[in-house]
């Protein structure tokens, strides 16, 4: 990895002793760390005092619901606060491991971190200085299938599981479940699950990589002692197990394991999307689970519709690179020395943005209560359906894939379209008045469109400038080079799509303090080593058209009520109405003849904007004569459209207090799932739309279809 | 991911209905102009809905058609009109032609001449690109010519003959060449397939007929001695051709085994096994004649493995589930009666602790196999319970008695419950605990169906069960429940105040939403024209500020394209947004 560093860090500790308030970090203890530094701290007992003062002020902390806890967490803190050593910032992308006697909170937390990645990949190699911590009872490691016996026990009345995982162990899965940490602490996807907090869904559908549940094991307690753990880990195994179950597990359990619970999950979300025939087994295994038969079917787990998968499965594959830049985030986080952190990450299509981006907010959501997330890809969306730009603050983890967490962002912006090339200009406006919108005070994170080349790559130019970015990700894969590296001394002289390097004007050096737009960022690159990198997924569901479908899927999936029932399809709900009069209606990817333009709307996807123009037709509809930058507060389908009483009819999940703001409705390139169309069931007639007559054999019946690099009979022969 | 529904429920398009598509070919093609153009309008509708899945034919017809009313309107000099005709002739060749190329580039003018595009259309469009420009006559008669080609080839085939192919053969684009590969190497699977399961096939004859054999010669001997022969050395060279079969291509092995005349015996067969047929067969609990379970033991002993077994259940699962029950009570009876034969081997019972070495000596016998072995549970239940059959409790009951993790008592007696319930078979007694208080048990009708269902999904919602045993379960009354959304009075009373003072409100009419489709309203006419907006009223808008709250800062340039700011705390403009200006500012 090389770190570009143009800027020197000066240090201000007074400024670093303030970030300290907004940026908590949970103490993070590496086992084989002596911890005689911590422990036996006479000055606790005088920190608890201030250690509670200080909750009632900070309200950025990670939700734990056992209240002796968190203040032993604050206790550590605080100390750590007071009496660390400036910690070097990190500068060569090495590896800080057990700082050998550093007792800077800094490194700890690094250390416990950089672990924890490195568990992730199956703790086989160890990074330089690192030496991996395993409990002599278990080697880490995926749980494999005769381990089960001895370390899980299902509980048939409330139909849950107990495992009991050793540090290091790992369960990657095919599947849905809630996941709840008993004791100890476990890791998934980046972000730390501790005893005593909420439990979390988790979703490891077919169309993604497995999620894997990792064993920190290092108690988050330091001051426990080993017996006390054990007892309290057995306590909590007690709780949850009947006599004759416990038995087994009782003996497994130790102070530096970890104990979780499993059960099962059944959403509105997950009832709505198997409700498809399609998707019926979307939480089942995919295809190469089943080819390279990795998964084990008869484990006391797979009553929660939970597969645990065998080696052969993989799991997600982290670089080296990967973990480096990672590690660098987090601690670029934690000093704060110029302001928040804003990272931009970006690269060619298919090589893990979107899976990087996810782990990063994990991680850095073990220390902050919220990070900010600007959507800048049109395509492949993380909270909205695509075809939207959008600023969200992440609150939870993100322990699915996009289609599993279609929450509502706080600005989001309609552009219609999922990529941006026919429209350049509104597309950095529109990025531009959500930026404005960005507070600075928690760490962004700026997902970047996949299109790196051409006009594509000046947009990314435009951005870094545009956005002052203070980190920048640059994924690649393969070897071949997609774009060039983003260095800060590379952008000091390349042109963007609207901004253009500074004129080298005779003030020279004062450029910098003019160009807020010019400061200096640290790129980490990153080489994805995964399988299948920078190449298309070719799997059921992985293909970018059906992930775009999920994502509408599940964000109409919100219509469905919460408590368990039969699935309703769109149709069968109570609309809201509008009169033609009051909402504008634009179509923004192509030209619509307006007479003609509810033959466009009619039974079609819309996003629900809000114009500051006032709406009024005098009775009749009102068109847009071009498409407006303006926000989106959600999507609805334009049920039907009633023309003798002149009203719009909506489906939408958006709540009716936010819905009475609404009045524009937009069309876009993104359309409705085939299969909500096709799959209305209990209509009476045919439903419009649809016919079972077309026929695809005539010359002429497809869409358009562009080969891309047709070679030249001259090229063929040449190539062999 | 959509072929399935596809091919069951029919292609998504844009026309509403096929007036509507009729509507707009016959406005297409008609001599009047405000027809042509109605048409066109309606298409730029469709293309909105359509969006990148247009039909090229649709595209390429819309735009030869333009081209004539442009012409036919007077207003267009001849040069401007060579253009326009020259730009659609040359995107309908380039398109027609582009699903025609293989991977390697081919000259247009034998890909046309496979659709039947004369030479000179091709040439037409060769000039326009390359060479000399066309006169205005030849595009004239050009566009003639491929509008005609459209109407014949595209329009007026379309919708007809209900020909439905896959939209995703086509529209995810595998080229011709590749699908051509594919179905070459299916087709060589497929031979390849049907070599080896005559192979099987034969392999199993003659081990049938090595077994009669040695049967009649057995019958001869001695009735008594109720132990078979040793195996022949024949026999041997037999069995070991068979297991070296199996361990290829132990499927098409199976298939072979499942069929008639093998493991389920045809009449005949049974007849010279002497084997009474007679009806008197419990169908609700198949046991296997002793003597057909003894023909095959030693050709399923010499095959049991962990993967033959688990195969061999799916695959007679599978079948069971295809038989439909009138016409195959046999067949059914024998493959029923073979799952059983092999979970039974599995079990793990312990009630044959009193018995006599001499008894246990010839249970063992039996035995397809001795040691119990790992089977997929989870898999096996739900294909039990795909498989509706008379023996289908008997079945159930065996599975989940000898589960690896067994399910919890009361789920095992509800499905239990619930199987005998479908397949009527009025209630075998497997689980006396659920016959409370004397309710008349026999007939059942959807009714108390639907309420036995209710309560226990009620109850078992947060007590899930295995997966697909709660798919099956919940298939049930989805069927049945009403789908329309009734909102209760509170959430209207709710959802009106939330909305009050703006336009929007809660629908109130009392429509069944579920009887309308997506697309359709109470009292919307068939007719295709329904939905034309006569007036309408059009707002400029200027771009918005996002942050709704603090609408100060408004800013006025729609459609400009002027760098903003980069900060709000530097310089108003910055030197880009400078040079831009001046290089914007005209001196007149």
């Amino acid at each position: 990895m090389k770190v570009h560093k143009s800027l020197p860090k000066t240090k201000q500790t007074s400024k670093r002793q303030q970030c300290k308030d907004k940026w908590f970090k949970p103490n993070r203890i590496p086992q084989n760390s002596d911890s005689s530094n911590l422990s036996p701290s006479t000055a606790m007992a005088k920190l608890e005092h201030h250690a509670s003062n200080l909750r009632k002020d900070k309200p950025n902390l990670k939700r734990l619901k056992k209240k002796a806890k968190a203040v032993s967490f604050r206790q550590v803190k605080t100390l750590a606060a007071t009496e660390r050593t400036p910690s070097r910032p990190l500068t060569n992308g090495r590896a800080g491991g057990p700082e050998q006697g550093s007792d800077s909170d800094e490194s700890q937390d690094w250390s416990s971190f950089a672990k924890s990645v490195l568990y992730q990949n199956g703790g086989g190699e160890s990074m330089e200085g690192q030496e991996s911590c395993v409990s002599a009872k278990a080697a880490p490691g995926r749980i494999e299938e005769a381990a089960f016996v001895h370390c899980a026990e299902r509980d048939y009345i409330h139909n849950r599981t107990v495992l009991v995982m050793q540090q290091g162990q790992t369960l990657c899965f095919r599947g849905k479940c809630l996941l709840s940490c008993l004791y100890g602490r476990v890791e998934v996807h980046g972000f730390t699950l501790e005893e005593g907090q909420q439990s979390y869904p988790l979703f490891s559908p077919s169309s993604h990589c497995p999620l894997t549940v990792t064993a920190l094991g290092d108690s988050p307690n330091p001051s426990k002692t080993k017996k006390a753990g054990r007892l309290e880990a057995k306590a909590i195994v007690r709780k949850y197990l009947s006599t004759e179950t416990r038995k087994r597990l009782l003996s497994e359990v130790d102070s530096d394991s970890c104990v979780i619970l499993l059960e099962p999950l059944d959403t509105p979300l997950t009832r709505f999307l198997t409700s498809f025939p399609d998707l019926k087994e979307l939480f089942g295994l995919s295809s190469r689970d089943i080819r390279d038969s990795s998964a084990m079917l008869d484990t006391p787990l797979s009553g929660l519709g939970i597969t645990p998968l065998r080696k052969t499965a993989g799991g997600m594959v982290m670089s080296q690179t990967y973990r480096e830049a990672l590690n660098g985030l987090v601690n670029a986080c934690a000093e704060e020395l110029d302001g928040c952190p804003v990272i931009l990450v970006c690269g060619a299509k298919n090589v893990g943005k979107s899976t990087f981006n996810r782990h990063l907010i994990n991680t850095l959501l073990n220390h902050t209560a919220s990070v900010e997330y600007l959507e800048c890809d049109l395509g492949q969306t993380e909270f909205t359906p695509s075809g939207c730009l959008s600023l969200s603050t992440v609150r939870e983890p993100l322990l699915g894939p996009p289609f599993t967490h279609q929450w509502a962002p706080e600005h989001m912006i309609f552009y219609g379209q999922s990529s941006c090339e026919t429209d350049l200009d509104r597309y950095l406006e529109s990025l531009k008045s959500l930026w404005r919108l960005y507070n600075r005070e928690t760490p962004i994170v700026i997902n970047t469109m996949g299109w790196v080349k051409g006009f594509g790559f000046q947009l990314l130019v435009d951005i870094i400038r545009l956005f002052s970015i203070s980190h920048v990700v640059q994924l690649s894969s393969g070897d071949k080079v997609m774009c060039p590296q983003l260095t800060p001394e590379f952008l000091r002289s390349s042109h963007g799509w609207q901004t253009h390097p500074p004129v080298q004007s005779a003030l020279g050096e004062d450029n910098s303090g003019t160009h807020p737009a010019q400061r200096s960022y640290t790129l980490f690159s990153i080489h994805s080593e995964f399988e299948g990198a920078g190449r298309p997924g070719e799997m059921r569901h992985q293909r970018s058209n059906e992930q775009r479908d999920l994502a509408l899927l599940g964000y109409f999936s919100q219509l469905q009520s919460p408590e368990p029932g039969p699935v309703r399809p769109l149709h069968c709900f109570t609309p809201y109405q509008v009169p033609h009069s009051a909402v504008a209606v634009g179509v923004t990817h192509c030209e619509v003849a307006p007479t003609h333009v509810l033959y466009t709307a009619n039974a079609s996807l819309v996003g629900l904007c809000c114009l500051n123009e006032k709406v009024s037709g005098r009775g009749s509809p009102v068109l847009l004569s071009q498409t407006p930058v303006c926000p989106c507060v959600g999507f609805g389908v334009l049920r039907g459209v009633d023309m003798a009483r002149g009203l719009y009819f909506l489906v939408t999940p958006v709540a009716p207090s936010v819905l009475r703001q609404v009045n524009c409705l937009l069309l876009g390139a993104v359309t409705l799932p085939n299969t909500l169309l096709t799959g209305q069931t209990g209509i009476l007639g045919e439903p419009p739309y649809v016919t079972m007559d077309y026929s695809f054999e005539l010359t002429g019946a497809g869409k358009l279809h562009v080969f891309k690099g047709l070679a030249r009979p001259g090229q063929m022969k040449h190539a062999k | 991911m959509k072929k399935k529904t596809t091919e069951k429920n029919g292609h998504v398009v844009a026309w509403i209905n096929k007036a509507e598509w009729d509507q707009v070919l016959e406005y297409l093609y008609s001599k009047d102009c405000a027809l042509q153009k109605y048409a066109l309008h309606r298409i730029s509708a469709w293309k909105g809905r359509f969006a990148h899945n247009t039909p090229i034919a649709v595209e390429s017809t819309a735009d030869l058609v333009r081209c004539q009313i442009l012409d036919r309107s007077g207003k267009l000099d001849a040069d401007d009109l060579v253009l326009l005709y020259g730009t659609a002739l040359m995107r309908f060749v380039n398109l027609i032609t582009e699903r025609q190329q293989g991977k390697i580039a081919r000259p247009l003018r034998r890909l046309a001449s496979n659709l039947k595009i004369p030479e000179w259309i091709v040439n037409l469009r060769h000039d326009i690109t390359h060479r000399k420009l066309p006169t205005l006559k030849w595009c004239r008669k050009g566009c003639k010519f491929v509008l005609e080609w459209l109407q014949q080839e595209y329009w007026s085939r379309q919708l007809g003959s209900g020909l439905a192919e896959n939209w995703d053969s086509q529209s995810e684009g595998e080229d011709g060449e590749e699908e051509l590969q594919r179905q070459e190497n299916e087709l060589i699977t497929r031979q390849k397939e049907m070599e080896s399961y005559k192979k099987a096939r034969e392999l199993l004859i003659s081990f049938e007929k090595e077994q009669f054999q040695t049967f009649e010669e057995f019958l001869e001997e001695d009735k008594q001695t109720s132990l078979w022969p040793e195996p022949s050395a024949d026999m041997s060279w037999i069995l070991a051709q068979i297991k070296h079969f199996a361990l290829e291509s132990s499927e098409i092995l199976i298939d072979a085994l499942i069929e008639d005349g093998f493991m389920v015996p045809t009449i005949e067969q049974l007849v010279s096994l002497s084997v009474d047929n007679s009806d008197d067969a419990d169908p609700t609990a198949p046991h296997l004649p002793r003597v057909v379970l003894r023909f095959w033991l030693p050709l399923l002993k010499d095959l049991n493995s962990q993967l033959f077994i688990n195969l061999l259940l799916e695959k007679l699962f599978v079948e069971l589930q295809q038989l439909s029950e009138d016409d195959q009570k046999h067949r059914s009876f024998y493959i029923a009666g073979w799952i059983s034969e092999v979970i039974l081997c599995n079990a793990n019972k312990n009630e044959y602790h009193y018995e006599s070495k001499i008894q246990r000596k010839a249970r063992l016998k039996d035995k397809i196999f001795m040691k119990r072995i790992q089977l997929r549970w989870q898999q096996l239940l739900a294909a039990c319970l795909n498989a509706p059959c008379v023996a289908m409790p008997h079945l159930l009951q065996q599975i989940l008695e000898d589960m690896e993790h067994p399910m919890p008592l009361d789920t095992r007696q509800k499905l239990l419950r619930l199987s005998s319930i479908y397949t009527q078979g009025a209630d075998s007694g497997y689980d006396p605990s659920m016959e409370h208080s004397g309710q008349p048990s026999g007939i059942y009708t959807l009714e108390s169906l639907h309420e036995r269902l209710r309560v226990q999904s009620r109850r078992q919602v947060y007590m899930m069960h295995p997966g697909t045993v709660s798919d099956s379960l919940k298939a049930l009354p989805e069927r049945t429940e009403d789908f329309q959304e009734h909102l209760s009075p509170d959430v209207l009373a709710e959802r009106a105040a939330e909305l009050r003072g703006s336009p929007w409100q809660v629908c109130t009419d009392k429509v069944q939403w579920k009887n309308y489709p997506l697309g359709k309203v109470p009292g919307q006419s068939e007719d295709p024209s329904c939905l034309m907006v006569d007036n309408f009223s059009t707002i400029m808008v200027f771009d918005q500020q996002v942050e709704m709250e603090n609408a100060t800062q408004h800013n006025a340039h729609a459609g400009v394209s002027m760098p903003h700011r980069v900060t709000t705390d530097g310089l108003l403009w910055t030197h880009n947004d400078i040079s831009k200006l001046k290089a914007g500012l005209q001196l007149f």
